[in-house]
């Protein structure tokens, strides 16, 4: 009889949840392994390995495989990673749908700041490529900050409602001085800039891959550690309160650290739209809304969905590339209507 | 008699409005007091006192001769419960994750329930006679049976103390009864220390040994339920006449409006 009883409460178990995440990081190693090896250059495997051994530099099918295919692939999971499970987290704690990685004001401070690098860039390349991506680090990190700052001060016992507006403003008003800088930028800077904004995933040089991966993955983990008062926080300020969360401690937390992996993704690839928003979406349809493995898995599928979308971007239109965010939008939008239309009933704000 | 819940000088404003001004009372373990008075009267205010969501302006709370202030979220969690009358769906958990959240207090820090939890957990349900519902999303059971899993939320958390916000509004008078009877049984069975805001002066006569009567003059009456629903007290508090009439021991009360007459 009890243990009847106990059947019918199916919660997620830790072992439940080890499973799925072990099934999709097969899937996700797979989906990698595929496409590091489609590309526009065809190559051969036997030759990429053997260089592995000889460390063969004129070895053509090592350099591409291991030089160049392999680090961009392992750069677009980690990017995907990283957006598809802050998108999940800020939409908990916001307690609002539509809110993706960039909704309070990352966005427009990573824009500003590749904007200024790009136009002012000639006096900051200290680094070579690096110029950009730390510019938009720095203006995403001071945008959130100003952000958190408005949204505090102003709160009145309405934090969530209060940062939602204050990155609405913030987000307008650096959008004005971003076309105001555009604006009188040159052609080429202008050409540079429309890219960086439509998220563009480029070769970067090993160092900067580990320092991010490693970057990343910390604050991933980070975030999964909250995913059980996430759960609660989704009722609601006073529900949480009332069954022992500290709520202030708990938003500022999960927002410090998804707004500091969303910058190193920014600054990596520069805007890359839809990720973060329909990932965690699409995984809450599918697998429900337990905070615990929204978050792990969002973090796998959305890795998984940023390489497929790179390797379309890479291969589509060989030798030239595309914006990665193009392919993102393009898919991601009607993927995300088909989902919605399958699996509306299943959530309730949109009744 | 021991007291659990102790409020000594309690007074709160609202942007110096004042809500609650030197308000004094106690209540033993194992009652069931109910909080009675008319709309803007501070009765849901005095329920976020009492569970630390609000702090006190002037006086203190103190739960187990502990002031409130000096417990941690996770501790008052284990003390006390809330149902509350609002819900304002988010995303759609299921019967059974919304119930399990109340043993978040008591998780390690990964956050997976035990196979005890999952016990309380399933106990709460049956209690509440809700365990059909476990797999089904919240949005999608009654109003009636929403109320009940908010119930059983709070019995899993496993709390000396519930408080409810009027758990009974929206429900038909079988429901209403159901509820009360829920947490009268806990009250007697299990000890429970029941603070209720209701609405319902008939329901309180049956069910509660204890009433606080607010009245918007910031004045307060407390004490035994039929020495508070008293005619005078009532009017002063709600400025309604009414009428009572007496069967055996109980008592019944109807307000009366303008168009009542006797003779009809």
């Amino acid at each position: 009889m009890k243990d009847n009883s106990r059947q019918s409460v199916k919660n997620l178990t830790a072992s439940g949840l080890a499973v799925k995440f072990l099934i999709c990081l097969i899937v996700l190693i797979l989906i990698m392994s595929c496409c590091v090896l489609i590309g526009s250059q065809s190559i051969s495997l036997k030759n990429a390995f053997a260089g592995l051994i000889d460390r063969d530099i004129n070895n053509l099918d090592y350099q591409i495989l291991f030089g160049v295919r392999l680090p961009r692939v392992l750069m677009a999971a980690i990017i995907g990673a990283a957006l598809a499970c802050c998108g999940a987290v800020l939409q908990a704690i916001l307690r609002n749908p539509l809110a993706d990685p960039y909704i309070l004001g990352i966005s427009s401070g990573a824009a500003l700041g590749a904007v200024i690098a790009i136009i002012f860039g000639s006096a900051f390349t200290w680094f070579g490529g690096i110029g950009i991506g730390f510019f938009a680090f720095i203006g995403a990190i001071l945008t959130v900050w100003l952000v958190w700052l408005i949204g505090h001060f102003a709160a009145g016992g309405q934090a969530v409602a209060s940062l939602l507006l204050a990155g609405v403003v913030v987000n307008a008003f650096l959008s004005a001085v971003i076309m105001l800088l555009t604006s009188i930028a040159k052609s080429d800077q202008l050409r540079a800039t429309v890219l960086w904004l439509m998220g563009n995933i480029i070769e970067k040089d090993i160092s900067t891959l580990i320092l991010s991966s490693v970057l990343i993955i910390a604050g991933l983990v980070c975030l999964f550690f909250l995913s059980s008062k996430l759960n609660i926080l989704s009722f609601g300020e006073t529900h949480a309160k009332n069954l022992g969360v500290n709520t202030a401690r708990t938003r500022l937390i999960a927002f410090a650290v998804s707004a500091f992996i969303t910058a190193i993704a920014v600054s990596l690839s520069g805007l890359i739209g839809f990720a973060g928003l329909i990932v965690p979406h699409a995984v809450r349809l599918i697998f429900g809304p337990d905070h615990r493995q929204l978050l792990a898995l969002s973090a796998l599928i959305g890795a998984g969905f940023l390489v497929i979308a790179d390797t379309i971007a890479r291969i589509i239109t060989a030798p030239a590339q595309l914006p990665v965010g193009v392919i993102t939008a393009l898919a991601g939008g009607p993927f995300f209507l088909i989902l919605l239309a399958k699996y509306s009933r299943k959530i309730s704000w949109i009744k | 008699m021991n007291s659990l819940v102790n409020v000594k000088n309690l007074g709160f404003a609202y942007n110096k409005n004042a809500i609650i001004e030197d308000m004094s009372f106690d209540v033993s373990a194992g009652s069931f007091l109910a909080i009675a008075g008319p709309n803007g009267a501070g009765k849901t205010t005095l329920l976020n006192l009492v569970c630390g969501i609000l702090k006190p302006d002037s006086g203190q709370i103190t739960i187990d001769s502990v002031p409130i202030k000096n417990y941690s979220y996770k501790n008052l969690a284990r003390k006390i419960a809330v149902v509350r009358q609002e819900f304002i769906p988010s995303f759609d958990f299921t019967v059974s994750d919304t119930v399990s959240m109340a043993r978040t207090p008591y998780l390690g820090i990964l956050g997976f329930e035990s196979d005890e939890d999952k016990d309380i957990v399933a106990q709460a349900l049956e209690i509440t006679e809700t365990i059909h519902l476990a797999s089904r999303p919240l949005s999608q059971i009654s109003s009636g049976e929403r109320q009940r899993v908010f119930i059983a939320r709070a019995f899993a958390q496993n709390t000396p103390i519930i408080l409810l916000d009027e758990p009974t509004s929206f429900l038909d008078l079988r429901h209403q009864v159901e509820i009360y009877d829920l947490l009268k049984k806990a009250q007697l069975e299990n000890n429970k220390t029941i603070i209720a805001i209701t609405h319902d002066i008939n329901l309180t006569m049956q069910y509660c040994e204890k009433t606080l009567l607010l009245c918007p003059d910031k004045n307060y009456h407390i004490g035994a339920t039929l020495d508070v629903l008293t005619k005078d007290k009532i009017e002063q508090a709600f400025g309604v006449r009414t009428l009572k009439a007496d069967i055996g021991s109980r008592s019944i009360i109807m307000p009366v409006g303008k168009f009542f007459n006797t003779t009809n």
